[in-house]
């Protein structure tokens, strides 16, 4: 299994949905935030000007992986950002046991003359949201409210 | 499922259907429309039957589809005080909601003008994903938007004092608190005042021609004259900001359902007894939201008003630039109905009060509340009046739009936005848009026609429909 996505038609009709897949935590991560980019803007036509350094932990893998997606949408509004790539670890600490996330995402500030700008995401949902493990790898379904 | 025919209209499935249902479901639509409803629908309208509280019947109007917990189109009342309130009932757009705005042009006016009009609009009304306004707000500034809401603007000089009587609620619900909003929601949205946002939100152009108004009497009340008037039609909500609050405290309430023995038939459904503590959070921080969906929509009104001044060459009030109606149909509201005061969720569904309310303001009293229904980008968009059939029915409620049919991405393997574009200029509709995959998605066949849907709330009784307005310019984010 290789770090991907695919956008799903199924479940909903007047939203966006897809699911992630990485051999690890980190790779379903980065997969998923790809997926969260390409749904606001075409990642090919943005510049790497600024980068964002996300770091977050929580007991629970899902709820880390919800909160760090809703970040990128935070981002987009809040500081009027929009990405074209990421990188990202995620791994359990030895402490506590929670999942620590150190993440950054490279972008700009969004400019409609350059960019090719796609669906606004109003937010995360938990419609459907899933993360589970299958044949070793890691898959992640996240319904998307447009 | 079993579903019951009550009327031609009327679809009701009983208690018994699904374990745990409190009241029986309805669904308005004709047999046609019904056959077609997504599945989703029926499960849905059948677990908000089981919500605590729930008085009555859960609803869903014949725009229904599947949403988030509640269906679009879904309207359920709880009880005040042993009831609940749902941030899944509202949905993520809070306030999200239709304005109308009439003006004293003819389509021979403006017809030469359109191209240089539409430019104008798509410069001042900011479109499309992240969109800033032209308004810069402070915190302190931000939390007078979300306590006066539309009132804010007209104070600032962004509209006129007679926009507010025409306006749901006078564009200012009581009942917020601003304490109880998060940063995050506030850092989403203080920038965003006076921005359409994307998807199915739109600023349109239309004409109300006389073959297409019914009931001309009230058409004429409503300030609609025909003789291919040019009206303009708003349609958005209280973008990062509202959304931010739904996503706060959908987290809030799914603790919440612990605490409070609670369990629902899907997460989405999160909720939290009304009198709560956290029922009582986000019913005031859902209030600053809606405040501010009205205060985003009058500071639109102002950008209209001065786009057709200036390309006119004429003030907007010697353009009879009047607010028609501005009505919400994402939002839950203290009403009084024979049980008492109710918590009434409408999600993708509008308020539709019949002649006399008190809520109306003196003009309409007499017509019943406008009702502005928005329909696809190539079709038309409909204005109704409110009925006491409504009132007895459906909680004052009835449909908000025309619900999708197909999804957004076979809509875009459909078409491309530039043909789409180009097909609808040929048709004489001018459209600008910041994203044309946006614009592929909301073409005009991946929507039910919105014709059939007025006719099933108008046959219902549930609504009166007035006239239909025919688009000639759409700005899409």
């Amino acid at each position: 299994m290789t770090s991907s996505f695919r956008f799903l038609e199924d479940i909903a009709l007047a939203d966006s949905a897809f699911e992630a897949r990485g051999d690890s935590p980190s790779e379903l991560f980065a997969a998923s935030a790809r997926a969260v980019i390409e749904t606001m803007v075409a990642p090919q036509t943005v510049s790497s000007t600024c980068t964002k350094a996300i770091t977050r932990h929580d007991r629970s893998l899902e709820e880390l992986l919800f909160d760090w997606l809703a970040d990128i949408v935070y981002l987009k509004d809040a500081e009027g950002l929009v990405f074209q790539d990421v990188v990202c670890t995620v791994e359990k600490r030895q402490a506590d046991g929670d999942w620590q996330l150190n993440g950054t995402l490279t972008g700009e500030p969004i400019d409609p003359a350059r960019h090719e700008l796609r669906a606004d995401i109003k937010a995360i949902t938990k419609h459907r949201y899933e993360v589970r493990q299958d044949n070793g790898g890691w898959i992640a379904t996240v319904v998307m409210d447009i | 499922m079993t579903v019951n025919r009550i009327t031609d209209q009327i679809w009701e499935i009983p208690a018994s259907e699904k374990p745990g249902m409190l009241v029986p479901a309805r669904i308005y639509a004709t047999e046609k429309i019904l056959t077609a409803m997504d599945r989703g629908v029926f499960e849905q309208v059948t677990n908000v039957a089981c919500l605590p509280g729930i008085r009555r019947y859960a609803l869903c109007m014949p725009d229904g589809h599947w949403g988030y917990g509640f269906p679009i189109g879904g309207v359920a009342a709880f009880d005040r005080d042993t009831g609940v309130i749902s941030p899944g009932g509202v949905g993520y757009d809070i306030n999200c909601g239709m304005r109308l705005i009439r003006t004293d042009l003819t389509l021979a006016d403006v017809a030469p003008r359109l191209e240089r009009l539409m430019t104008e609009l798509f410069r001042r009304v900011p479109a499309g994903v992240g969109s800033k306004g032209f308004i810069r707000l402070n915190r302190p500034e931000f939390d007078e938007v979300m306590r006066k809401g539309a009132r804010w603007c007209v104070e600032r000089g962004y509209g006129w004092h007679h926009d507010l009587e025409r306006i749901e609620e006078h564009g200012c619900i009581p009942g917020t608190d601003p304490s109880k909003v998060s940063d995050h929601a506030v850092e989403r949205g203080i920038s965003q005042l006076g921005t359409l946002g994307s998807g199915n939100h739109y600023l349109e152009v239309q004409v109300a021609s006389d073959d297409r108004i019914f009931d001309k009497p009230t058409a004429a009340a409503l300030g609609i004259t025909g003789h291919d008037q040019i009206v303009v039609m708003v349609h958005c909500g209280s973008r990062g900001f509202g959304h931010q609050v739904a996503s706060d405290y959908l987290k809030v309430f799914e603790k919440a359902m612990r605490r409070y023995g609670i369990t629902v038939k899907d997460q989405q459904l999160a909720c939290a007894p009304f009198r709560s503590p956290e029922g009582q959070d986000y019913f005031a921080a859902m209030n600053c939201a809606a405040n501010s969906a009205f205060a985003n929509r009058q500071v639109i009104t102002h950008q209209i008003r001065e786009a057709f001044s200036a390309v006119f060459e004429r003030p907007a009030e010697s353009l009879g630039m009047d607010i028609v109606y501005d009505v919400a149909h994402n939002i839950a509201k203290i009403e009084r109905y024979a049980e008492g005061e109710l918590v009434v969720h409408r999600k993708g569904s509008t308020r539709a009060f019949g002649p006399g309310r008190p809520e109306l303001p003196e003009i309409y009293r007499q017509t019943g509340q406008p009702v502005i229904c928005g329909g696809s980008m190539e079709t038309g968009s409909y204005l109704l009046v409110g009925t006491d059939q409504a009132m007895q029915q459906t909680f004052g409620s009835t449909m908000h739009g025309s619900g999708r049919t197909m999804s957004r991405a076979q809509a875009k393997r459909s078409v491309r936005g530039e043909q789409l574009q180009k097909q609808m200029a040929q048709r004489g509709i001018i459209v600008k848009a910041v994203s044309m995959s946006g614009l592929a998605e909301e073409a005009g066949f991946a929507y039910k026609n919105i014709s059939d849907v007025v006719e099933a709330v108008d046959a219902a009784g549930i609504t009166r429909k007035v006239a239909e307005l025919r688009p000639i310019g759409n700005i899409k984010g």
